[in-house]
């Protein structure tokens, strides 16, 4: 067995999600849990890793009741935990070996579970709204195992599960990744989103619109904005769906065959074997699957269809800010993605009424889509527009939610040692900031084993993470470099001296 | 533009044309339902002109309505005062085109009137000259002498000066004269046209002599000849529809190729002849066009006139036998005399359409108009004429239609000067863009036109219009005002600016007037050097001419009076004018040219206020908002609701290298220690020292408090020493004893 990545199955990797609410008398512990993978693990099993989460989170709630335990190493896993809504916990346990592929970031596991759910509530609503729908659990649970499994699946290279490990050292998952805009491009950007504004009449429409893989223009707020950003790279934009592409995205991998589909059976499964009356029969004949690989293709007009929420029907999200809920709009041309978003008050008449939408946009919009289009294309600078020669870095802007780092072809170009170097860095300033909460300002550099620098600069919600190989001897030298590249790329944010 | 004729009166927003318009439909009921079915039926088609027959017979019926008197509507007018030739004993009205004079004669004397400026109450000059028939009478052009024809064989020269006599004469018998007229080319100054051909003469002043330049052979049934133009189309063949051309401009003579105009034919035998009267020739934009009335047909044909060659540019529908066409501001206003209505067109887009629905010539008193009306000497100037007037007769047969926008009446021996009402013409119009557009090239009233686009920007925006429409307003806009920097009528705009804030006020038409006509002749001049390849040789830049003003409007203005002035009406539409100003921006962008700062602070102020901080911060880090002070201090009022914009301000003050307030708004959100840093680093020394301890003490961490009195007291020599030192240190130490500097 490869020890790189997980076989599904084994022991090596387990997430689950349980209520504490739930189940608090003796008998009925297995009402606790909504989500266990894998599914085909014994009730006892489950019920012992949820035992042990639930009292792990009890105990530490005594010291700290605001935020309980994070994570829990144990000699042979990591429990990494994740309060998603009050009371309901996510908890991911991955096996530790020593193989060294197997050294992940905490926080990087944390943004997963986290990633996941947001995503489950921008399509289906909170899980506690779902349980009070449905107090016997099955509403949530027919919901809850596709949703992730369909997540899981783009995991999977192959039949091994692969986790981000201190590789992807240099992304962060839960930001946007935006394409820088010449001011003119900005304006005919802007002047687009203007006409998509307005295209339903005086309701205001939201909208999302990427190039390739990177985020260009949004009205949304940013949570908002990186859920529906992860969801279009993972399932709507050019290269997402032309699958088998090798992508330059951390939100997807080469993943064609879905495994955990093939099992899908067991979603069933799961229902029957449910101890409680309801989750099965007709609630998880309608389950949605929103994550569902491959169910996009382009419709006539230029607009992304799917049968995943019914034959001609047009799904519909869930958005935080606004507690709204809208039609999700999708018009591909060439590599523009635009997603529209609806709200709902304003289709009356069902599909009748998206289809006139559509057909606005179409009369409105399709000139100023080529223009931004054609716009864009020229100033596009490929997948490897945002590499600086001689650095590998990793920008963050907590503020925005926005990140951007080296193109991961240029990072697969750090010798290990420097990955490790900066994974621990990134894992010493992860530990720091949950220490201590309020914003401050950091700088730390290490030499590591193979004399490269690895850097991390803090100040005021922006994080600056930085390999440099050949940089000179001196400590000096290295600052220099980071302040060139600050002054450069980052307009002077990260200048401390 | 428009084509509806209901829309003529409908979109009048005055209760008083309303009332009138009720009054005439409540007598014209028959005709106006007969028009309203006719238009209700063929409503899908979307065609001009469709229903003209019933408009026409509607609009008979208006005409004859009593009591309509002059208070009817209209977008062309003539008004008072009037030129008045009251000379007693006068033999005759003439016009001389090219000095712009009116001409009376009586039996030995000649009275001129300038009519460019147009000022009615200028008294004539007065010359003597001997008893005879006058056929025609002209001025040279430096005015020394006047031309007289006296016969179809005899032309006199009376030198206003010498008083010395000329006459020239003909072959009699073989050939006659069938006029003359004066010419400023290098190669002569004279131009007689017989019969036989044109003779070109060179006129000696000292001598005063005329001395034969050249001789053009052809036969001539007729001629035509502007000044305006310097064209002459002699027409000859049966038909007199064969026409060697000649322009006699400053820069030499240009030969046209001979062509022939068409004409339709009512029987397959019959061949009509082309009247002199039926072919005028009219400049606009700068571009020279003969029009050819074809009665058969009902057409009017327009010619236009490039240096190598006259190409049938279509043809305008007629609905009078009798027609005559004058120029006001570039536009074509077609008279159709019989039913006593005037369409205009606008040649300058390809559309044949009218600019308006035809409607009739309206007579207006002074003050009666919206027009801008002037001081009170013309108030007692109509009153006194008034009684008069009141016999007007439109479109009489004494009428005669002069280059390019006057009317001589012969039988009341009165000048109008034709006005168009630009107001009516903007209000019965639905299609804003192209009005805007319309507008635009308006020279002759620029500062009304300015205003009325500067309304209708402002309506626009009000009523909501789908951006898409707004957008397209703003570029009209944008790029009309972007065409006349280019062409270097800035300056004068710049000028305006005064004048924008008062509308109306000193903008009188006469006023206005002496631009267009006279500049008219500059410009022919300028086109006609013979420069490369000159295929547009009669093209000339519209913008060259130099007029007082230009209706272009500048982006400063732009946000000024209409954004602005919008705003607090709009303030809870503010996601909608964001869109708008954004539109106005990439117009903006798109012709490269810069925008007041206001309008980024007011996008900031828009955005932060529907609280779209989201799009807020895109557009800081894009750049549409432009880095400005201004901007990063509304960026830090409005980040009040938002730190993340107001670290946009932040940043954007750091950029821009403004130490101090981005100190100051360091310390204001608590970032002393990097303040300092910073103020170390740029050797900002407008900060005090006590700011930053001042900030660290309110701060209560007393950590942060030493840290500062400690790099103060290294950095600043002699520290320790200053009151502020010891005040903070004795702070220190009473708080804590546990902290050691």
């Amino acid at each position: 067995m490869v020890m790189a990545s997980m076989s599904s199955g084994s022991e090596s990797f387990r997430l689950c999600v349980f209520d504490l609410r739930r189940g608090q008398n003796e008998g009925q512990e297995l009402d606790k849990i909504l989500f266990f993978y894998p599914p085909d693990l014994t009730f006892s099993t489950q019920l012992s890793v949820i035992g042990l989460s639930e009292g792990l989170i009890t105990f530490t709630r005594l010291f700290s009741p605001e935020a309980a335990c994070e994570v829990i190493e144990a000699e042979r896993h990591s429990h990494v935990f994740y309060e998603a809504e009050s009371d309901i916990w996510m908890v991911m346990v991955v096996e530790k070996n020593k193989e060294i592929e197997a050294i992940w970031r905490v926080d990087a596991l944390r943004r997963m579970l986290k990633e996941v759910h947001s995503l489950f509530v921008m399509f289906h609503g909170s899980i506690r709204a779902l349980l009070e729908k449905e107090q016997t659990g099955g509403l949530i649970r027919s919901h809850l195992y596709p949703f992730i499994t369909d997540y899981l699946n783009d995991l999977f290279v192959g039949k091994k599960l692969q986790l981000p490990s201190f590789r992807e050292t240099l992304k962060e998952r839960g930001t946007v990744q935006m394409l820088t805009l010449a001011r003119d491009a900005a304006l005919e950007v802007q002047s687009l989103v203007g006409v998509l504004d307005s295209c339903v009449g005086i309701v205001r429409c939201h909208s999302v619109i990427l190039f390739h893989d990177l985020l260009v223009s949004t009205t949304l707020s940013p949570d908002d904005t990186v859920d529906l950003f992860t969801f279009s790279v993972m399932r709507l934009t050019t290269n997402a769906q032309s699958s088998g592409m090798s992508s330059w995205s951390y939100l997807r991998k080469g993943s064609t065959l879905s495994q955990i589909t093939s099992r899908s059976t067991s979603a069933q499964l799961l229902g029957s074997t449910d101890p409680l009356p309801s989750g099965n029969g007709n609630n998880a004949a309608r389950v949605i699957r929103p994550l569902q690989h491959e169910k996009w293709s382009k419709g006539k007009v230029g607009f992304l269809v799917t049968d995943i929420w019914g034959k001609d029907a047009t799904p519909t999200i869930w958005l935080q800010q606004t507690q709204e809920r809208v039609y999700l709009l999708t018009y591909q041309y060439k590599s523009l993605t635009l997603v529209l978003l609806v709200p709902t008050p304003a289709i009356v008449n069902g599909e009748l009424d998206i289809s006139f939408v559509k057909h606005q946009v179409i009369e409105n919009a399709s000139a100023k889509i080529l223009k931004v289009e054609e716009k864009l294309s020229k100033g596009w600078g490929g997948e490897n527009a945002y590499h600086v020669s001689g650095y590998r870095y990793l920008l963050v802007d907590n503020d925005m939610e926005i990140s951007r780092a080296s193109p991961p072809g240029k990072v697969a170009t750090l010798a290990k040692e420097s990955l490790l170097a900066l994974n621990q860095l990134r894992e010493e300033v992860d530990s720091e900031k949950s220490r201590t909460k309020v914003e401050r300002d950091m700088e730390i550099s290490i030499r590591a084993k193979n004399n490269a620098w690895v850097i991390a600069r803090i100040t005021r919600g922006k994080e600056l993470y930085m390999a440099l190989e050949k940089a000179s001897e001196t400590l000096l030298d290295a600052t220099d470099s980071v302040q060139r590249f600050s002054n450069r790329y980052c307009s002077g944010s990260f200048s401390m001296d | 533009m428009i084509s509806n004729f209901s829309n003529a009166g409908m979109k009048e927003k005055n209760s008083a044309t309303a009332s009138t318009l009720g009054r005439i439909l409540a007598t014209c009921s028959k005709q106006a339902k007969d028009y309203g079915s006719c238009v209700a039926s063929k409503v899908h088609e979307v065609e001009k002109d469709i229903c003209l027959k019933e408009f026409l017979a509607l609009k008979n019926c208006m005409q004859h309505t009593p009591s309509l008197g002059s208070g009817g509507l209209s977008h062309v007018y003539i008004q008072n005062p009037s030129l008045r030739c009251n000379i007693p004993e006068s033999t005759g009205l003439f016009y001389d085109d090219a000095n712009r004079l009116l001409i009376c004669t009586t039996s030995s004397q000649v009275f001129s009137w300038q009519t460019t400026p147009f000022n009615p109450e200028e008294p004539p000059l007065v010359d003597s000259i001997s008893e005879g028939p006058i056929l025609s009478i002209r001025f040279s052009l430096d005015k020394n002498v006047i031309a007289v024809q006296r016969s179809d064989c005899e032309v006199q020269f009376f030198n206003r000066e010498s008083r010395q006599i000329l006459s020239h004469k003909c072959k009699a018998g073989s050939e006659s004269i069938l006029g003359f007229f004066w010419s400023d080319s290098p190669l002569c100054d004279l131009a007689i046209v017989k019969t036989s051909g044109m003779d070109l003469f060179a006129w000696d002043s000292m001598l005063n002599t005329l001395r034969l330049v050249e001789a053009k052979k052809v036969n001539v049934n007729w001629y035509i000849y502007t000044h305006e133009t310097r064209l002459v189309l002699l027409a000859s063949g049966l038909q007199c529809k064969t026409f060697n051309g000649f322009q006699l401009s400053t820069a030499g003579i240009v030969r046209l190729p001979r062509f022939e105009m068409t004409m339709a034919k009512s029987e397959p035998n019959s061949k009509p002849i082309l009247l002199s009267g039926d072919l005028h020739l009219v400049t606009v934009y700068g571009r020279i066009y003969c029009l050819q009335v074809d009665r058969e047909a009902m057409l009017l044909h327009l010619y236009r006139f490039y240096r190598d060659a006259v190409v049938q540019q279509g043809s305008l529908p007629i609905y009078s036998s009798k027609l005559s066409v004058s120029v006001v501001d570039n536009l074509l206003l077609v008279h159709q005399i019989d039913a006593k209505v005037v369409i205009i067109y606008d040649l300058f887009v390809d559309s044949r359409a009218p600019v308006s629905a035809p409607l009739p010539l309206l007579w207006r008193d002074y003050q009666g108009s919206g027009t801008s009306s002037q001081a009170a000497n013309k108030e007692n100037e109509s009153s006194e004429s008034s009684t008069s007037n009141e016999n007007i007769v439109m479109y009489e047969d004494g009428w005669t239609f002069l280059v390019p926008d006057l009317i001589l009446d012969q039988t009341n021996k009165v000048l109008w000067k034709i006005h168009l009402d630009l107001e009516a013409i903007s209000a019965s119009s639905s299609d804003r863009t192209s009005l805007l557009e319309f507008l635009q090239r308006r020279k002759l009233e620029a500062n009304k036109a300015k205003q009325l686009c500067l309304g209708i920007a402002r309506a626009v925006i009000l009523e909501r219009r789908p951006a898409t429409q707004v957008s397209q307003a703003i570029d009209v806009l944008v790029t009309a005002y972007s065409h006349s920097v280019k062409a270097g009528t800035y300056k004068e705009i710049k000028n305006e600016r005064t004048t924008a804030t008062t509308p109306t006020v000193g903008a009188s038409p006469d006023n206005e007037r002496h631009g267009p006509s006279g500049s008219n002749i500059d410009e022919e001049v300028e086109m006609n050097v013979p420069s490369g390849s000159g295929e547009n040789m009669f093209y000339a830049v519209e913008q060259q001419e130099s007029h007082l003003s230009s209706a272009a409007i500048s982006p400063d203005e732009l946000y000024k009076f209409v954004f602005a002035s919008v705003e607090e009406m709009m303030v809870e539409e503010s996601e909608y004018l964001v869109a708008i100003i954004t539109e106005f921006l990439r117009s903006i962008s798109a012709e490269k040219l810069k925008v007041d700062l206001n309008v980024y602070v007011m996008i900031i102020r828009l955005l932060a206020y529907s609280k779209r901080f989201a799009e807020l911060s895109l557009f800081t880090t894009n750049k549409i908002i432009e880095p400005s002070k201004e901007v990063a201090l509304q960026l830090l009022e409005s980040g009040r609701q938002n730190l993340r914009v107001r670290k946009l301000g932040l940043d954007m003050l750091r950029q821009l290298s403004l130490h101090h307030d981005y100190i100051s708004s360091l310390v204001q959100d608590g970032y002393y220690l990097e303040a300092l840093r910073y103020a170390q680093k740029h050797k900002v020394t407008s900060v005090r020292s006590s700011l930053f301890l001042e900030a660290a003490f309110a701060s209560n961490d007393l950590q942060h408090l030493a840290a500062i009195l400690r790099v103060l007291s290294d950095l600043i020599p002699g520290f320790k020493e200053t009151s502020e030192y010891y005040t903070f240190y004795g702070l220190l130490n009473e708080t804590s004893s546990s902290v050691a500097v």
